[in-house]
């Protein structure tokens, strides 16, 4: 049994006696599961063939494990296997899927359709793509963050080639109606239904027969996987049809060139497989923990507003604390790892465009922090940022002159500020 | 193996096992995880009179006690860094000025 304590020889790089901050940002990366990473340790040491390989049992190992894990990620999103295509990350997938149906349907269709919330390479595959004659309708969100239909059915053209809506926003936790969606898009012939649900996969319950959902990004590193895989969902009846983006020796069905990486996927594949056994238990701790932030940040701090829907996935918690800079909040913070937004974008001061979108005020987007939730969040961690988050909010605000304006009850919108 | 219906004993054994090495985890969202984990677990079967579901259960808890004993050994290999909640005292033991 595994009551003693291992005597191991001290890494070179190993710091003792330092601390680390508790970590609240399951929207950027989550942490390798340990049942993931001893199913993928056998394929970083012995089993090291080449899946592709077909004339030895190394080759032979390592495809059979590919090909169980594509199982395991099928049974995930209610998809046949060899839908499945085995990518860098979700971010590939995405620019997979959009480009490759633009592009192999340019002749006759030159029109696609996203939202302004999408995560930033699917805006960013859109420029490239606008860059190369296409046009693309942003559709706008409502103040909850989720898309009207009519707005898009209205903006449905008979050149429509593929609609790209993101199933889970990484910043907010908005869901949108994707069943609604796939329903009315299965209405007009010829439109593919993308979503990027690298935030939804493995914490909400994703069909994409259900939904009507034809291509699909999956990524490894939110599900408590490792980072460098993802997959794309890319529906092969009624088939879907797209350019290649990465050309070669025609493995994943001449989709994705390129020798499968066998640990990343096992290690996709097994956290799939335990994403499916634990998604009930795992949206139940997180609902509790957040209900539990929300509830605690309320009680004892005024001026927060949450943005998004109330209803949206529960372990994305995005909230506004008026009349303090979220970037001065994160640097008071510095035991705490949190973001204001998503990890792409961290490294501006911009506010989120998700947030504007939303049409939150300029400063309210400035002042915003995510809080991500997961599977190995403890109630104490919550706690213990609850009582930070409070103490630095309040000290913050009685530094501001602005807090001091509104506790006078002035109202500071109203105010026509000098030009220096 | 699978006909047979786990003992009272066995089962608390397991529980036990997993429990303890649950436990071994240097990280504490690992450590904390698994524990909680296994006790709801094994809570959740507490009641349970049916031997079919009792093996089931049994069965799938040893297959995955190895993975997880696996796990606790490469976690006390590469983690072990503290989290800051860890070095915090417990409120109880804080000292207190006696005048405040």
């Amino acid at each position: 049994m595994l009551g003693f304590k291992l005597e191991v020889p001290r890494r070179e790089d190993s710091v003792q006696g330092k601390t680390h901050p508790i970590y609240l940002d399951m929207q950027a990366t989550t942490p390798v599961d340990p049942r993931v990473l001893d199913a993928m340790l056998p394929y970083l040491t012995d089993q090291y063939g080449n899946p592709h390989s077909r004339t030895h049992a190394y080759g032979w190992e390592a495809e059979q494990a590919i090909e169980d894990s594509r199982k395991h990620l099928a049974d995930l999103i209610g998809a046949d296997p060899k839908d499945i295509i085995f990518t860098s990350g979700a971010t590939e997938s995405n620019n997979m899927a959009l480009k490759g149906v633009a592009r192999f349907h340019k002749e006759k269709k030159r029109h696609i359709i996203t939202t302004q919330t999408e995560h930033k390479c699917v805006l960013d595959s859109c420029r490239t793509l606008q860059e190369e004659g296409f046009d693309v309708t942003y559709l706008p969100v409502q103040q909850n963050g989720i898309i009207r239909l009519e707005d898009l059915e209205a903006a449905i053209r008979p050149d429509t080639s593929i609609v790209s809506i993101m199933t889970v926003n990484n910043e907010t936790g908005v869901i949108q109606p994707v069943k609604e969606i796939g329903a009315l898009l299965r209405k007009h012939r010829g439109i593919y239904f993308h979503t990027d649900a690298a935030q939804a996969v493995g914490k909400i319950p994703v069909d994409v027969n259900e939904a009507n959902i034809d291509l699909m990004s999956i990524s490894g590193h939110k599900i408590y996987g490792p980072k460098g895989i993802g997959a794309c969902y890319v529906r092969r009846r009624p088939r879907v049809r797209l350019e290649p983006i990465i050309n070669g020796g025609g493995q994943e069905r001449g989709l994705r060139s390129g020798t499968l990486a066998t640990h990343l996927c096992v290690g996709i594949g097994e956290a799939a497989r335990i994403a499916k056994l634990e998604m009930a238990r795992d949206r139940e701790h997180v609902k509790a923990l957040s209900d539990r932030l929300i509830n605690k940040i309320n009680a004892q701090v005024e001026h927060v507003i949450r943005n998004g829907d109330a209803s949206g996935y529960s372990g994305c918690v995005n909230l506004s604390f008026a009349y303090v800079e979220g970037e001065s909040l994160l640097m008071a913070l510095k035991d705490i790892a949190l973001s204001s937004g998503s990890a792409c974008t961290s490294a501006s001061l911009e506010p989120s465009y998700v947030l504007r979108a939303l049409g939150a005020a300029e400063d309210m987007a400035h002042s915003s922090l995510r809080f991500g939730m997961g599977r190995f969040t403890t109630e104490a961690e919550v706690d213990y940022v609850v009582n930070k988050i409070v103490a630095v909010v309040q000290r913050l605000r009685d530094m501001s002159p602005l807090w001091e304006m509104v506790q006078e009850g002035i109202d500071i919108s109203s105010i026509d500020w000098a030009q220096h | 193996m699978a006909a047979v219906t786990p003992t009272k004993e066995a089962l608390l054994q397991l529980y036990s096992n997993s429990l303890r090495t649950a436990r071994a985890y240097s990280s504490y969202n690992f450590r904390e995880y698994f524990v909680r984990r296994t006790k709801s677990q094994f809570r959740e079967i507490q009641d349970e009179k049916d031997p079919a579901k009792l093996s089931a259960f049994y069965n799938e808890r040893v297959k995955e006690l190895a993975v997880i004993k696996r796990g606790a050994i490469v976690n006390q290999l590469y983690g072990g860094w503290k989290l800051v909640l860890e070095n915090e005292p417990p409120k109880d033991q804080a000292l207190e000025r006696s005048d405040s």
